[in-house]
């Protein structure tokens, strides 16, 4: 898997280059980092709930789907979106075609993904049912059954 | 009988074209074989060594008489004419060619009947109690909320990708035909004080190498709250659960590494936010309008002056196959599927178009399918018994055997299992054998025995009166005994016997257990009641004196 890739920073949605720190170095000193305005990379096996009192002073979070069974990262994604109202964008990388639709529906704003695909419709994959049966963080304008 | 609408039809439709996508792309070298893998598995598409085995999902084990004409339909065209009832009432095709997955799904679909979930470290098909609605005594019938929970975990952003599989059942009855204590999650409805539905919430259990019994997370969890409340549980076990050990997966390891009260603190924790989420509330009306559609489809009848047959060997099946309804007039009918030597769930195309023309004929199309592998008649009438009974024994159907020691439950062991240590439907048949007696058969009366051919133990045999478990020494088969498992009434994990019994030994070994009950038991005593009172000790001696 050559192609996964460890960003040091990523453009927000004002095509504004912020820098990314990782959960321990935010932890470690999320008072001076605040200052400089960055962005946190999340592994699956970081524990979120600590950085929810300082959610307001970080810029993005990007959120890492490179293992396709790791679940993790959706109940991240779900907490910073929906419980706690983090405004920034919550980036999916590494992300992987047949997940979007998980992904988007448990509060991820935008993605990178890992491969690149010829010949499909990536709106297809990220929306690919009129219905839904459940209440999500984002319900991404399907129709709701429940 | 409640029957999915146009929309629930085409979101299958729209799964099958999503996966049917995946394979071309996976069959095209586009989709690698570890992502594959994850995406066919939850559309219940397993891999084996010679063709590919599909699980459809049997929803809390019920069939209208058209869907089972569909999957006779599926066995005849797709696979070599059977498939196979499982142990959580889906069921099963062995010979299935990849190519042919999307066609056969598709078929499907009008049917109403899909394979979304039924594998895969996912939430799975529920189980239910198959006489759910029919008997006498029942808290709630379970069907509706089955029903409304299985829709809220189709496809949950959320909770698709958890650490291990996520078996829950679901439990309205006194007595637990559900075995709910060794599922994941299980579900057991209740009333408060006041006299409000709720659910008590059991978390934890499973059977495998570390067979555990789930523990009490919440004594009452308020019907228009369970959906959060199943939501905290989840979202706990997908952030917590081990994911670096493949044999730690199942949930009842964190639930162990955690401890019961912990676990259910963290779940409590969570809970507490999202409780009072109007979003996440049960949908009462739809709630209300699942009752009309599950609503029994006979009426109380009178048959003042109704006599019925007399027939011995009519009224041998009828004493071991026939419960009571609690619509007056009315009859439960167990079919066993059981054949000697053939892998017990076994049915042929054939006998599925049977028994759904006899459902239509006798059990107003409905049909139901059991933990035991059996199919379960729901609505039929007292004085059409005997005329079922005619009908069943013209195509072989009317075997004696439900309620006896020889309607075993088996795995298919090493003749189709890959990951088999020893043969079990062998060994099923040899005890079937042994005691080929009726009359002895209705004098032992009902006693489980389960056989599983190694660890994974499919077929549950920690929960049966007598379990074997097939394993390998030296390259021979050997089989270890558990006793006195249950989940009826309690649950309790069958206790070890002593050294495991080689497989040339093992039907007099089984012979011995019976023996010993029966010498030791006071009137109508179960075998699980004379264990309890006499304790392993006279077991023992018997088998290894
Ligand atoms: C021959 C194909 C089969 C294979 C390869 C297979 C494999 C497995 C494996 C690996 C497990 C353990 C999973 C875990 O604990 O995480 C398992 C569990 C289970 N299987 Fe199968 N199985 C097969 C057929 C069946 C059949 C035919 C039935 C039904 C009769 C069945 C019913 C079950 C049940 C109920 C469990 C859960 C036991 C528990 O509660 O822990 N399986 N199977
Ligand atoms: S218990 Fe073992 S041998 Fe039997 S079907 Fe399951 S995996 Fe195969």
């Amino acid at each position: 898997m050559d192609d996964i890739k460890n960003p040091t920073s990523l453009i927000n949605k004002d095509y504004e280059t912020i820098n990314l720190v990782t959960f321990e170095e935010w932890i470690e000193d999320n008072g001076e980092l605040s200052r400089l305005g960055v962005g946190i990379i999340l592994e699956p096996s970081d524990d979120v709930s600590l950085i929810k009192d300082s959610l307001d002073s970080i810029e993005l979070i990007a959120l890492d789907f490179r293992n396709f069974d790791d679940g993790r990262s959706y109940s991240q994604a779900y907490l910073l979106s929906k419980r706690w109202h983090f405004r920034g964008e919550i980036i999916g990388i590494n992300a992987h075609l047949d997940q979007l639709q998980f992904m988007i529906r448990s509060g991820i704003t935008r993605y990178q993904l890992l491969e690149s695909y010829s010949g499909f419709n990536e709106e297809d994959y990220a929306n690919g049912f009129s219905i839904c049966y459940q209440a999500a963080a984002n319900n991404h304008g399907l129709n709701l059954k429940y | 009988m409640y029957q999915y609408n146009a929309e629930d039809k085409q979101f299958l439709v729209e799964r099958v074209d999503q996966f049917e996508k995946q394979l071309r792309r996976h069959l095209s070298g586009e989709l690698d074989e570890a992502k594959f893998r994850s995406l066919r598995l939850r559309n219940g598409l397993y891999m084996e060594l010679h063709a590919h085995m599909l699980r459809i999902a049997i929803p809390y084990g019920i069939l209208s008489s058209a869907q089972l004409r569909a999957l006779a339909d599926v066995a005849d065209k797709y696979d070599r004419g059977f498939g196979h009832f499982t142990t959580r009432q889906n069921i099963q095709f062995n010979w299935i060619q990849l190519p042919e997955i999307a066609n056969l799904l598709r078929d499907l679909t009008a049917a109403g009947l899909h394979a979304i979930q039924t594998s895969g470290k996912a939430t799975r098909n529920i189980t239910a109690d198959p006489l759910s609605g029919l008997t006498e005594g029942e808290i709630e019938d379970a069907r509706p909320y089955c029903e409304l929970i299985r829709r809220w975990f189709n496809l949950h952003p959320e909770f698709s990708w958890l650490p291990g599989k996520f078996k829950i059942a679901i439990n309205g009855a006194k007595l637990d035909e559900t075995a709910l204590r060794i599922h994941d999650l299980g579900l057991r409805l209740v009333r408060n004080e006041k006299g409000e539905l709720g659910f008590s919430v059991f978390v934890g259990g499973g059977l495998g190498a570390a067979a555990m019994v789930a523990a009490e997370t919440a004594s009452f969890v308020p019907v228009a709250d369970i959906l959060s409340y199943l939501e905290s549980s989840l979202r706990i076990y997908n952030l917590k659960g081990r994911r670096d050990h493949q044999k730690k997966l199942r949930i009842k390891f964190l639930v162990r590494e955690l401890g019961a009260a912990e676990f259910s603190r963290l779940v409590d924790e969570d809970w507490q936010q999202t409780k009072d989420d109007p979003e996440l509330k049960l949908n009462l009306n739809e709630l209300e309008s699942l009752k009309k559609d599950f609503a029994l489809p006979i009426e109380p009848i009178s048959l003042d002056g109704f006599k019925e047959t007399v027939d011995f060997n009519y009224s041998i099946w009828k004493k071991n196959n026939v419960r009571s309804h609690k619509v007056s007039g009315h009859s439960i009918v167990n079919i066993s599927l059981t054949k000697l030597g053939a892998p017990p769930g076994d049915a042929t195309s054939e006998q599925m178009r049977i028994l759904a023309k006899l459902a239509d004929q006798f059990s107003s199309g409905e049909i139901r399918t059991t933990k035991r592998q059996t199919i379960v008649f729901p609505f039929v009438r007292k004085d059409q018994i005997f005329n079922l009974w005619k009908s069943l024994e013209q195509y072989g159907l009317a075997s004696p055997h439900q309620g006896t020691l020889a309607q075993i439950v088996s795995c298919p062991g090493r003749d189709y299992c890959d990951l088999a240590k020893a043969v079990s439907i062998p060994i099923a048949t040899r005890v079937q054998e042994r005691f080929n007696d009726m009359n002895k058969l209705l004098d032992i009366g009902d006693l489980n025995i389960n056989i599983s051919g190694c660890e994974n133990s499919c077929a549950h045999h920690h929960i049966a009166d007598i379990g074997l478990l097939g394993m390998q020494k030296n390259g021979e088969e050997y089989y270890q005994i558990t006793l006195a498992g249950e989940t009826l009434n309690e649950t309790n994990i069958g206790k070890k016997l002593g050294p495991s019994v080689s497989g040339e030994t093992i039907v007099d070994a089984v012979e011995d257990i019976v023996n010993v009950y029966i010498a030791n038991r006071q009137q109508e005593e179960k075998f699980t009641d004379v264990f309890k009172r006499i304790g392993i000790t006279p077991f023992k001696e018997k088998v290894y004196g």
